[in-house]
């Protein structure tokens, strides 16, 4: 295995190749690595590029470069103000050591289906710019997880573009990455609303199923309404009616469709951020 | 083999290592700094914490190779019997240490602690330990202990 440290985003995407990995925080490689499951020819080191380590909001977006770690994302006064459910993932996710560790680049590059990143990132928005030999690509998250395999070989996970438009998020999650698969759930939403009233919603959920999700149905049956008990009540319902079609029959189905209720709830609980700007 | 150049409590080191060597390894067998420990090897259990550029990290999901150019600090760089540290003072007084096999990484959680933020609140305390486990003792002597050992630092 070759090891070569890239020093810009050119010559990180220029070496990679058939067979190559790129190297983030590593928190999931390294293990992989020794368990045998990846065998890269080359290993790409991306963290000598400082053009992927950045954090600004200009032009009406957040920009996240993917080598920003949960620990700097999680003390971001930024992050909390402009996309509080992205925030609030990043305390609850891993330990202390992993989240000083663990990117925001990895957590999609792994793309595993409890990845805390990305129910937030959903719910926000999010845009992805992707670059590799063949050129740059921006992309919504909800399109690119659509895609098998999520990326083609070569490219690289630039950043991600958060909409700056006065939403305010929430996030709330059960269970630890190593508990039982049946026993994990997460999930972000964000809201448009107008006083009382919800105009615009976009709800992901985590965990169930094979990648993370935004669900139109849910949004639609929430958006347009008072924000009371009874649209709390029907977020929650809601919530249940989404899990139970998208597991089936799964032997996890009856446990989280009981629990996202709760977890609805609590990220509803979570909402804020978006303040600032009204109307955009 | 790649080149690694790095510093470990201050002192840098010049060496050949494989890609894919992990930095618990390269610590232990190439350097001797057999300190860290290795309990579960896959981020769970802490007790192969080292200190990063300032930021702690399981040295058992760190590659060797990303350590280049960067500043460790091990359990040996903290303080020894003759010059203990505050927090391995307090681990002693407040009887917070058992096999000890925990030890090293929890001293070097808290000194990354403290080394920040020397008053911190009983919660932070909770957040920062919580990537260390320990099978003896409660974890209610540890924290005890970094609150002991943060009282001493600040002067309160
Ligand atoms: C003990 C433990 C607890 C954990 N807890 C959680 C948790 O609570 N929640 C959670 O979501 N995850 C958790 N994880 C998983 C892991 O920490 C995250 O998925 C993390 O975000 C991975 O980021 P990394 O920088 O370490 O990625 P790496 O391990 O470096 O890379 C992961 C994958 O992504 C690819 N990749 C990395 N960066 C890029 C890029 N810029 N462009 C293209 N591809 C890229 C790599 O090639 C690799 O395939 C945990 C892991 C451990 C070991
Ligand atoms: S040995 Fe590294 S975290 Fe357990
Ligand atoms: S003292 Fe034995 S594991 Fe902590």
């Amino acid at each position: 295995m070759q090891f070569f440290q890239a020093r810009n985003v050119m010559e990180a995407v220029e070496r990679a190749g058939p067979g190559s990995y790129f190297l983030a925080g590593g928190t999931d490689l390294a293990l992989q690595l020794r368990e045998g499951k990846v065998k890269p020819q080359v290993l790409v080191d991306l963290s000598r590029v400082a053009e992927l380590k950045t954090l600004n909001a200009s032009g009406g977006c957040l920009e996240i470069g993917s080598m920003m770690t949960f620990a700097e994302l999680g003390s971001s006064e930024l992050v909390r103000t402009k996309a509080n459910a992205l925030w609030l993932a990043c305390q609850s996710m891993g330990s202390p050591q992993i989240r000083n560790q663990a990117t925001i680049g990895g957590n999609l590059g792994n793309c595993s289906p409890a990845a805390d990143g990305l129910p937030p990132l959903l719910a926000l928005g999010a845009e992805v710019r992707l670059v590799s030999r063949r050129g740059e690509e921006t992309v919504s998250l909800a399109e690119l997880l659509k895609r098998r395999p999520l990326l083609q070989e070569g490219t690289l996970i630039k950043g991600f573009l958060i909409p700056d438009q006065g939403w305010k998020s929430g996030f709330a999650k059960l269970g630890r990455r190593r508990a039982l698969a049946i026993a994990r759930l997460s999930l972000g939403i964000a809201v448009k609303s107008e006083g009382s009233r919800a105009k615009k919603i976009r709800v992901a959920l985590g965990a169930v199923g094979e990648r993370a999700f935004l669900s139109e149905a849910l949004a639609e049956m929430l958006e347009e309404r008072e924000m009371d008990e009874t649209w709390l009540e029907a977020a929650a319902a809601g919530a249940q009616q989404v899990v139970a079609s998208a597991l089936g029959s799964r032997a996890s189905a009856p446990y989280k469709q009981a629990a996202v209720a709760g977890v609805m709830r609590e990220a509803l609980a979570s909402l804020a951020g978006g303040e600032e700007l009204n109307g955009g | 083999m790649v080149e690694l150049e790095l510093t470990v409590n201050e002192k840098t080191y010049k060496l050949e290592i494989e890609p894919d060597e992990r930095l618990i390894d390269v610590l232990r067998r190439r350097l001797g700094f057999t300190g860290t420990k290795e309990g579960c090897g896959e981020g769970e259990c802490g007790a192969c914490t080292v200190i990063l550029d300032g930021r702690t990290v399981n040295s058992c999901l760190v590659l060797g190779v990303q350590a280049h150019g960067r500043k460790i600090i091990t359990i040996e760089g903290v303080g020894d019997r003759r010059r203990p540290h505050p927090v391995q003072r307090a681990f002693v007084e407040e009887g917070a240490v058992q096999c000890g096999y925990c030890t090293p990484g929890m001293v070097l959680s808290a000194k990354a602690l403290l080394d920040k933020n020397s008053d911190p609140s009983p919660q932070e305390i909770g957040v920062a330990m919580s990537g260390n486990l320990c099978r003896c003792t409660g974890y209610d002597k540890i924290l005890r202990a970094v609150q002991r050992a943060a009282r001493e630092v600040s002067g309160k």
